[in-house]
């Protein structure tokens, strides 16, 4: 059918009901943030759908649950793709005060088990997830398939639940050190504060040393210069003209049936989970063959423990005995908070994701079986109405016209640049100041929107960001946007990049500094390059817009300051 | 004790002393005694009320009347209010004993000069050996030894107030029961009076001491109707962990023959009656006596306007601080406390 059929069909008509009008919802809510974290590169249609409702609703859930004192949780609206957050702030002093002293109940079993608590909310997910993997898609008949969509919309919806329980509480907890620990004259930019966070083992690193191992097994194999030489995809044809290939490829095979739930990029559908394609966990093994595997995160963390023990024992020689026992506990509870940060992006939005794409990819062979669409992922162009109207009888239907419309818009818009925030205030500053600030909600505050960057005109430099992990680095730009760039980037260069998720970790490894446009200091990028001490600067706004790859740049973290040494 | 002295100072007296002199007197001499300054007074002790209703023969009053009322269990508030008004009325219009009044006036004269004052403005309050708090009557700013005697009547047949009464009864005691001890302190004159906690009473913190404050006498904050000045004290380092002016529209203060509630002048409403180095000194007072007593303690302060400070902080009373919600003072406590505290900030 052609596309002029319905020609007014357009890609943000994608989220009935949360598409971003700026007419109604910035006279409603003052100011609309842009999730710059979260949606750059923009979304897809269906990813938007999912994460436009299910998103704010589960930090409002969260934000009742634990009854945070001054902030309903955000409402989220879509433009284009790009996400805008707006706070539910609370006023009324009287609300706040009672909201305060439910929450402080609520708090409680967190600091007291935080641990406990997360490892029961990971069963309740993986019993989700496990029930939609046990679906045959191929087997299942279209009432299945159409339930499938119901299950995956239900198992998404309470991922974000407890992700936002989890956020909270630890959030909340780092956010209080910060602000503790500066009685004692530390901030939170300093080594000493960053120091007694360091040092935490979690899933993602234990993925990432596993990945390491099979890269060093493919070394003592003499399957090296396979790995160094040949496109991802060959390596795994290669692989089985030997033994030894064989036998890695089988092992590696297990690994991912178990690990590989796991999407390349995290906040969309739109790219391939490892177990689904392989070669894409491949190109992380050709990282760490061809670049070396001496960056031994084991023996940093050994290290990394050592100077923890010591900075929290300084600390506390400072602080009167009283209050050791809770300040102690306290930072405890922030080393877990740190590790909760990373590893629930696999639990939640890794796994999830990766479930839902297989979902809606088997969705998409029936559709295409049945001439209702051209291609199994045209179903990320189209948003769950769409689908539950023609699963039952697809052979009536054409849906060519929206999803080819949509994915031409979305191409054309993808890495298009979206202003910062709506907002009827006179700038960012005073938005941020207004309508962000008194939400107190440090899941926005610290990671999504971050701290804005204080420009220091004595330093002189070309952009400023906030510290993510102190340090100076001096060395190439390498900017990049996307996970399938990632291994463009040299051992000693400087990533410049919108943000990072989970699957970029190992990156730190290589390079010597990272500079992000977006993120907070308890974002991924700011909360990794700490672990891997790797100097960091994030919120920096106009880095990938400003530096170009080759560049040579000087990144002082601790400052916040980038200078750009030659064009 | 020496058996022929009728009438005790307070810093004579002591903890010991309780069932002689009853609670409130001999606390405020266990308080003088741990260096808390307390206003200069005399205790009366409860066997001066024995000795008044058995020679005045109110004793056998009391007694017949009770027995030919009978059966009081389950009796309405009406009957006790019956039962208050010939009980209370057999005691007050006795006259006083000759014996004791020239004693009680020795004790006042004395008081008088102590303190360099004509006619010196005392409270009169009720001192049972068991804590009945609201049962019985105080009377304040009382001048002149005539009206002192007269109220101190008053305080004993307090012991039958309709509300004392019913407590009696409900708890099934002698309807006879609480013979009181009177307190006679001098008037504190208030510019500003309170109470410290040394413990939050609502939520069991105990890290920080809880001062509550308005213009003018203590019963204007004790009785909890009004909007009061608050602060908070760190009770390690004693410095002011926060301060919240409350609107004080209404007080208690002197009135001619007594006090009385009334307006507090539209100027000082809203600000602090305490400065912060009295809120220092309450909290650092308060802390030690929680120390000495091992014990959370609630206590209550005047601040005199005729002295200087720190002599013009005066201890009215001090007692072992109850808890709304009996909090396990753990280390999560504490830290669920703080972070939820932090919301109060934006």
């Amino acid at each position: 059918m052609k596309e002029e059929t319905k020609g007014n069909v357009k890609l943000w008509d994608a989220v009935p009901g949360y598409d971003f009008d700026e007419k109604i919802d910035v006279p409603e809510m003052r100011s609309y943030f842009h999730d710059g974290v979260h949606s750059v590169p923009r979304l897809t249609p269906m990813y938007s759908w999912f994460y436009g409702r299910a998103n704010p609703v589960g930090s409002q859930y969260a934000s009742e649950t634990l009854s945070i004192p001054t902030c309903k949780g955000w409402s989220q609206k879509i433009k284009d793709g790009s996400t805008y957050v707006a706070m539910h702030i609370i006023q009324d002093k009287e609300e706040i005060d009672k909201r305060a002293a439910k929450f402080k109940e609520a708090l409680v079993p967190w600091i007291d088990d935080f641990d406990g608590l997360w490892e029961g909310y990971k069963k309740e997910l993986i019993g989700l997830y496990d029930h939609l993997k046990s679906l045959d898609l191929e087997k299942a008949t279209n009432i299945d398939l159409l339930h499938h969509l119901w299950d995956m919309i239900r198992t998404y919806r309470r991922m974000w639940e407890i992700h936002f329980l989890g956020m909270y509480t630890s959030m909340s907890a780092l956010a209080l050190i910060e602000e503790q620990v500066a009685r004692f004259g530390l901030t939170a930019e300093s080594p000493e504060f960053q120091n007694m966070f360091r040092g935490f083992d979690n899933k993602v690193f234990q993925v990432d040393k596993q990945m390491s191992e099979f890269a060093q097994a493919a070394v003592r194999s003499g399957l090296s210069d396979l790995f160094k030489n040949d496109k991802a995809e060959d390596v795994l044809l290669k692989l089985d003209e030997s033994d030894a290939g064989r036998k890695w490829k089988k092992d590696f095979h297990e690994f991912l049936k178990v690990e590989g739930w796991r999407m390349v990029r995290m906040m969309d559908f739109n790219e391939p989970y490892w177990l689904e394609e392989p070669s894409t966990a491949i190109s992380v093994i050709q990282t760490f063959v061809s670049k070396g595997t001496d960056f031994n995160l084991d023996e940093v963390r050994l290290k990394s423990i050592e100077e923890r023990e010591k900075a929290i024992t300084e600390l506390l020689q400072k602080v009167p005995e009283g209050e050791r026992e809770w300040l102690r506990a306290l930072i405890n509870l922030g080393g877990k908070a740190g590790s909760y940060s990373e590893e629930h992006d696999l639990y939640c939005e890794l796994y999830s994701h990766a479930l839902i794409r297989r979902g809606l990819l088997g969705i998409g062979r029936r559709l295409v079986q049945a001439g209702t669409i051209d291609k199994p992922d045209d179903t990320l162009f189209l948003n769950p109405d769409e689908i539950e109207q023609v699963m039952l009888a697809p052979e009536f239907h054409k849906l060519q016209y929206i999803a080819n419309r949509r994915r031409a818009d979305w191409e054309r818009l993808r890495f298009k640049e979206t202003p910062p925030v709506f907002t009827e205030r006179a700038d960012m500053n005073e938005a941020v100041g207004k309508d962000l600030i008194p939400s107190g909600d440090v899941i926005i505050i610290k990671l999504v929107v971050g701290e804005m960057p204080k420009v220091k005109p004595e330093l002189k430099a070309d952009i400023y960001g906030v510290c993510g992990a102190p340090g100076v680095a001096e060395g190439k730009a390498r900017v990049i946007f996307t996970y399938e760039q990632l291994h463009e980037v040299l051992p000693g260069e400087i990533l410049v990049c919108p943000g990072t998720n989970p699957a970029w970790t190992p990156i730190f490894g290589v390079v010597k500094g990272v500079v992000a446009d977006r993120g907070g200091t308890l974002s991924h990028t700011a909360i990794v390059g700490r672990e891997y001490q790797v100097p960091t600067i994030v919120n920096c706004f106009e880095g990938t817009e400003k530096i170009k790859t080759g560049m040579k740049i000087r990144v002082d973290a601790t400052q916040g300051a980038i200078y750009i040494l030659s064009k | 004790m020496h058996s022929k002295k009728l009438i005790f100072w307070f810093d004579e007296l002591g903890k010991e002393h309780n069932d002689i002199v009853g609670k409130k007197c001999a606390n405020l001499g266990e308080m003088a005694r741990m260096g808390l300054s307390v206003p200069p007074g005399f205790a009366i002790p409860i066997d001066i009320y024995r000795k008044f209703i058995k020679e005045t023969g109110a004793e056998d009053e009391i007694s017949s009347y009770i027995k030919e009322f009978g059966d009081t269990k389950g009796a309405g508030i009406q009957v006790f209010e019956e039962m208050s008004e010939n009980l209370r009325g057999a005691i007050d219009e006795k006259e006083m004993l000759p014996s004791l009044g020239e004693c009680i006036a020795s004790y006042y004269t004395e008081l008088c000069n102590r303190t360099g004052k004509e006619n010196v403005a005392v409270s009169v309050r009720s001192s049972g050996t068991e804590s009945r708090p609201g049962m019985f009557e105080t009377y304040l700013n009382v001048c002149g030894i005539e009206e002192l005697l007269e109220k101190i009547k008053k305080v004993w047949s307090s012991t039958f107030t309709p509300r004392a009464i019913a407590f009696r009864v409900n708890k099934g005691l002698p309807v006879l029961g609480d013979e009181l001890g009177v307190a006679v302190p001098k008037m504190v004159n208030a510019r500003a009076s309170g109470i410290a906690f040394t413990v939050n009473p609502i939520d069991g913190d105990s890290s920080k001491i809880t001062i509550e404050a308005n213009w003018g006498l203590g019963e204007g904050v004790v009785s909890g109707a009004e909007s009061v000045d608050l602060f908070e004290v760190d009770k390690n380092t004693l410095e002011i962990a926060s301060k919240h002016a409350g609107n004080k529209r209404r007080g208690v203060f002197y009135t001619e023959t007594g006090a009385d509630w009334a307006d507090v002048p539209a100027g000082i409403q809203c600000i602090p009656c305490i400065i912060d180095e009295e809120v220092i000194e309450i909290a650092k007072v308060a802390k030690s006596a929680e120390e000495i007593l091992e014990s959370p303690q609630d206590m209550e302060w005047a601040i005199d306007q005729d002295t200087d400070f720190p002599q013009n902080i005066f201890w009215l009373q001090t007692r072992p601080a109850k808890v709304a919600i009996k909090k396990v003072d753990s280390a999560a406590n504490h830290i669920a406390d703080l972070m939820a505290k932090k919301f109060r900030g934006f």
